[in-house]
Parts: C-alpha cells; sequence; structure tokens
C-alpha cells in the first residue's frame, strides 16, 4: 500500500496488490492513470510518502539504502521506449555489462559468458554484441532491454508497456519470448499495459488503475469475463475485436476527470448516487476479486 | 483489379506507382507498383507495420511529399479522373483540402500550438471562402465552427473553442484536426493513424463519429492504420501493405474470413486473442525488411512459411482469388 504525495498532488493514492511467485500480475489503465509511478516504486526510483511494499515477505524500508539495494537486486525493470533507456554512446554488451558491474555481483572474469548467456536467452545473435542501440530494430532493442535487466538472476521483472512502440507481429515475438523466460528462470513478472488483448494473454491476476486508485482488481480470466467497477465494465465492453462491431452510442461522459472527494470515478460514473461522495473501500466480491465501488456494498 | 478503362468511376484511382526517395545512401524504392482505388462514399484501410509504406502513398496522393527526395518514377494518380501529376502547383493547392484533405497522427504537433482551435479552423475557412468565393460575416464563421464541433460531439464547442491545444485532451485534440479537415468538405479525408495512442473508448468514439461523418455526408476516407482490429472496425475493404506493395486487397469481410495472403494471415495470428494459458502466439519469424536492402522474389519469402522455389526468384503478380478479392502470392496462381 503506498501513497505519494509530490508537491500538492497525490498521484498514486491507497493502491495495494499481491504479485504471487510464478504469477504475472497486469496493471491496466488509460494514460496518466499512475501506472509507471508504481512501476518505479517497484524498484526504489521513486519513494512511497507512506504504505509498505514487501518482497519474499520482507518489508522493504526505502529510507535504507541496503533495502533498496536489496529491491533493486531482485527486480530488474524493462521500460516502454527502448530508444530512450539505452545509451546511445554504448555498444549492446556494454550496455549490459553496465548492469552486471553495477549489481557488484560478478566477478570481473565471468562478465563476457554472463553477457553471452544473457544474450542467448533473450533470443538476439551473438553478432548484436557489438552492435550501437542505433544499428538494431525496435524489437531487438527491446530484447536488450529484457537482457540488461536479467543480466544478474532476478526475482522478479517489471514491465512497463514493454511491447507497446513495436509492430503486432514483433510484439506476438516478444511475448513469446517474456514467456518462455518466465517459466525457465522461474521469474514474476509485475506487467503494465493498457492494451487489454496483451493482458489477457499475459496475466494470471489483474488491477485496473484510474487517476492513482485502484478501481478492481482479480483473477484476469475474473475480471474480464464478469467485471464489477463501472469503469471496468466500459473498458472491456470497449476492447476491439476482429469484428466489426457497431458501438452502442453511450451518453457522453466526457473522456476524463476525476472527482476531487469521495469515488475518483464519480464523475463520469453512469450509476452515481450520494454514497459515491465517500471514498468507497475495496469490496470483496469473493475468490480474490475485489472492486472499490459502492454498488457492490452489502453491508448496507 | 478494377479495369482502367473507366477511371472516371473512381473518386481516386492509382495505378501502377512506383515512387523512389533519394537517401545519402542512394536511391530507395518505397512503393513499388502499388494500385488503389477508392468510389464516393467508401471507407477503404491501408494496413502495414511500420516502414511499410503506408504513410508515403497517403502523402503522395495528396501531394503533399516533395521532389526531391521523392520521385514518381512510374504509375499514376488521377482524382475524379484528373491527373494529379498534370497539375501546376496552384489547382494542387486548390485540390488540397477541398478535394482530398489529410488528417496526422500526432494532434499536438499537427496543431499550432500558439492558436487558439477558433484561429486554428478560420484559417480552414478562409480557404474554403477563398475556393467557393463565399463572403462570410465572423458571427457565421463562428456558427460554422460550433456546428462543426457539435457534429463530432465535442460537449461545451464554445469552450473548446477559445483553448489551445495543449489545454485539450488527446481526444478533443484528434476532433479539432478532423474538423479543420472537414470543414472544407472535402470529397475524400485521408486519416493517417487518427486513432493511435488515444485510450480504447476515446478511439471507438472517433471511429463512430468517423462512421457518422461517412454516412451523413458521403465523404469517402482513407483510413492508415498499423492496427488490424481498428481497421477492421471501420473499413469497407482493406489494403494490406508489406515493403511498399500491396499484398493483398480486398473487402474487409473476405479478409478476416479467410486472408489469402501467408503475410495476413500471419498478422492475424500475431494478435493476442486468449487467456494466459494459451499455446505462444504464432508470430512471423524475423522482422520487416530493411527497403535499402529487399529480398530477391517476393519481399516476405524470408519469413514465409510456405516458400517455394518460385518465391526466391520471381515476385509474384497480382492473382484474382475470387470476384472480391486479390493477392500477390504464387500460391494462388492457377496452374
Amino acid at each position: 500500500m503506498f501513497e505519494r504525495g509530490s508537491g500538492m498532488m497525490n498521484v498514486v493514492n491507497d493502491v495495494s496488490f499481491h504479485v504471487r511467485e510464478g504469477e504475472t500480475f497486469g496493471l491496466g489503465g488509460e494514460t496518466g492513470s499512475g501506472k509507471s509511478i508504481i512501476a518505479w516504486v517497484l524498484v526504489g526510483l521513486f519513494k512511497p510518502r507512506s504504505g509498505s511494499v514487501k518482497l519474499l515477505g520482507k518489508e522493504i524500508n526505502f529510507r535504507k539504502k541496503t533495502d533498496v539495494t536489496y529491491l533493486r537486486r531482485n527486480v530488474g525493470i524493462v521500460f516502454q521506449d527502448p530508444v530512450g533507456s539505452l545509451n546511445p554512446r554504448l555498444r549492446v554488451k556494454e550496455i549490459i555489462k553496465e548492469a552486471l558491474v553495477a549489481s557488484k555481483t560478478f566477478d570481473r572474469r565471468d562478465y563476457d559468458s554472463r553477457i553471452e548467456e544473457t544474450i542467448d536467452l533473450v533470443g538476439l545473435r551473438k553478432s548484436s554484441l557489438d552492435a550501437y542501440p542505433r544499428e538494431l530494430s525496435g524489437g531487438e532493442k527491446q530484447r536488450v532491454s529484457i537482457a540488461r535487466a536479467i543480466g544478474v538472476p532476478k526475482k522478479m521483472l517489471v514491465l512497463d508497456e514493454p511491447t507497446s512502440s513495436l509492430d503486432v507481429s514483433v510484439q506476438a515475438q516478444v511475448l513469446n519470448t517474456l514467456k518462455e523466460l518466465k517459466s525457465k528462470l522461474h521469474l514474476s513478472y509485475f506487467f503494465i499495459t493498457h492494451d487489454i488483448n496483451v493482458m489477457k494473454y499475459m496475466s494470471d491476476s489483474l488491477g485496473i488503475l484510474y487517476y492513482g486508485k485502484l478501481l478492481e482488481v482479480g483473477r484476469t480470466y475474473d475480471v474480464v469475463t464478469n467485471p464489477k467497477h463501472p469503469f471496468t465494465v466500459r473498458l472491456m465492453s470497449n476492447v476491439p475485436g476482429l469484428r466489426r462491431a457497431e458501438h452502442k452510442e453511450e451518453e457522453d461522459l466526457g473522456e476524463r476527470g476525476s472527482s476531487p472527494t469521495g469515488c475518483v470515478y464519480s464523475k463520469v460514473c453512469p450509476h452515481v448516487f450520494e454514497k459515491c461522495s465517500n471514498s468507497p473501500p475495496m469490496i470483496s466480491l469473493g475468490s480474490d476479486h475485489f472492486a472499490a465501488c459502492f454498488l457492490h456494498d452489502k453491508s448496507s | 483489379m478494377e479495369s482502367p478503362e473507366v477511371p472516371s468511376r473512381n473518386l481516386l484511382a492509382v495505378d501502377g506507382l512506383s515512387m523512389d526517395y533519394a537517401t545519402v545512401d542512394g536511391r530507395v524504392r518505397v512503393l513499388e507498383n502499388v494500385s488503389l482505388h477508392i468510389e464516393k462514399g467508401e471507407i477503404v484501410g491501408i494496413v502495414g507495420e511500420s516502414g511499410s509504406g503506408k504513410t508515403t502513398l497517403g502523402l503522395a496522393i495528396i501531394g503533399l511529399l516533395d521532389t526531391p527526395p521523392a520521385e514518381i518514377i512510374n504509375g499514376s494518380i488521377a482524382f475524379e479522373g484528373n491527373d494529379m501529376r498534370a497539375l501546376n502547383p496552384v489547382e494542387l493547392s486548390r485540390y488540397r483540402g477541398t478535394g482530398i484533405g489529410m488528417v496526422f497522427q500526432e494532434s499536438l504537433a499537427a496543431l499550432n500550438p500558439v492558436y487558439r482551435t477558433d484561429t486554428q479552423l478560420k484559417e480552414s475557412i478562409e480557404i474554403l471562402q477563398r475556393t467557393l468565393k463565399l463572403n462570410l460575416s465572423a458571427k457565421d464563421e463562428t456558427k460554422m465552427m460550433v456546428e462543426i464541433l457539435n457534429d463530432l460531439r465535442l460537449d461545451k464547442p464554445e469552450w473548446v473553442l477559445k483553448k489551445y491545444p495543449h489545454e485539450l485532451s488527446g481526444g478533443m485534440r484528434q476532433r479539432v484536426s478532423i474538423a479543420m479537415a472537414i470543414v472544407e468538405k472535402p470529397k475524400l479525408l485521408i486519416l493517417d493513424e487518427v486513432t493511435t495512442g488515444l485510450d480504447v473508448y476515446v478511439q471507438n468514439r472517433i471511429l463512430n463519429i468517423l462512421k457518422d461523418l461517412n454516412r451523413r455526408t458521403g465523404t469517402a476516407m482513407i483510413f492508415i492504420t498499423h492496427d488490424l482490429m481498428v481497421a477492421s472496425q471501420i473499413c469497407d475493404r482493406l489494403y494490406v501493405m508489406y515493403a511498399g506493395r500491396v499484398m493483398e486487397e480486398g473487402s474487409t469481410e473476405r479478409i478476416l474470413d479467410a486472408p489469402a495472403h501467408p503475410y495476413t494471415q500471419k498478422l492475424f495470428a500475431a494478435i493476442p486473442q486468449g487467456f494466459v494459458d494459451s499455446p505462444p502466439l504464432p508470430a512471423p519469424t524475423g522482422e520487416a525488411p530493411d527497403l535499402r536492402s529487399l529480398p530477391t522474389g517476393c519481399k516476405f519469402h524470408p519469413r514465409c512459411p510456405f516458400v517455394m522455389q518460385k518465391c526466391k526468384e520471381t515476385e509474384p503478380p497480382v492473382f484474382e482469388t475470387d470476384d472480391d478479392r486479390n493477392a500477390s502470392c504464387w500460391l494462388l496462381e492457377k496452374k
């Protein structure tokens, strides 16, 4: 659970979830909902103001350098933009080596063999080792990012929209590689995407974020086939398919906007009622399925 | 292919278009023997991955490419039966806007950041007045702008008119760009990745608005996108492009039901559909080729699961699979 205050703005508020070992937790939501902020917290790039993060049962104290180092040693990150996240002046092998050097867990003599091993794992050719990022295609660049993240063996990878800048055929290849790596290296994934089809395909559990608030969490199958929060319902009914669907013309609810008090979705929610001026708690819907919506509050 | 003898039936007819870009590494063929026909009121999709030539084709049609670096080597572009290449710059500029309009992907970059929406839209209205020799009062102009924004289902159009681009959301901005193009009532609207980067329901709303515009005014549209699912939602017919070539062309339904070209088949298969326990995605291996060093024969052959010796040697011509579909693949050759 964390809350992060930057100046006057609360960007992510009271968000709770857990990633099970060996599973993928997907985080979805629209642009600007705070998905990346959560990714940054998970690798210690951002300190939450309150709440806690536990990794393998150990609580992380973000003020303690050793704890942050522990977090970073076990959690790797792959960013969305492969161009911006790779140093253009380093060759591929130097990019991966940087991560090995920084971890201080590898012997200098093992660098080369480890780099080659990693390159092989992510499906890059040996010849790419001497290439600069600009000489690689989008898919290859993203594979370099993945190699950098797993160069030092990790328990979990944070994947922040890793395929959204790629073409569909290349996206499919990278998703296949990620699934393979996960079982081969016994990894867990925290997978951020705005693409529900990708989320469905990749994640065991998922959460839907809106204006820094988690609106619904549950097993992927349950949330996709039986969404409970009005926002999730709307999101799932808009998932594009390969069919010419005549979309029901909904009332113009406005595109975005959050309510300063009460439920963040109340400003645009078609079901809004008096209670929504309060902030809804996470209400259990059984079998690990939760929604932050008073519509499902049976206590009253 | 539609018979070239009756080009006047088509609103737009691109026939056998080949185009080069002059680059520091020499000439690069960016479009090869591309043919595309659009009738009045049709919505046609151009789909393909990055570097397939979709945007280049769009820019060539509206005549926005400079020579050099771009140079048409072969073929013709005819709009309402008139050869666009024979037009002088003055005639060409009259075409743009009232004949063919274009909306670009990046609405933030396409709109002038120091103009409010009304100033921006007035530029288009002025061109319309010049072409149609109209003389609208400022009041009429405002009325016209409000009407168009209303048609695009922007609530509070008066408020939007007074806003700068950065003050609007992505979906609103994209609709302002569309408004700029449709003010001039073009007969053909080229939409280049207009829904890319928008949240799904904003995307769906824009698609609905475009379909509605098409039904109300009969504006024909070329919808350029890398997203097959988006294309399948709005287009009557699809052109699938790869390495500057049209690989398959036909009605959206037929292509969705039974894609004829292995590339189209692979594109569909690459879209994730199932849940986490689904098998690996049958993606084509490798990536799109570099236009500077294309393979011999069929440009898709190094990634094609059905490759034959012939594919490596000779580029396949266009074969007709049935009355409404054409694909350029040796598998479809009738023996």
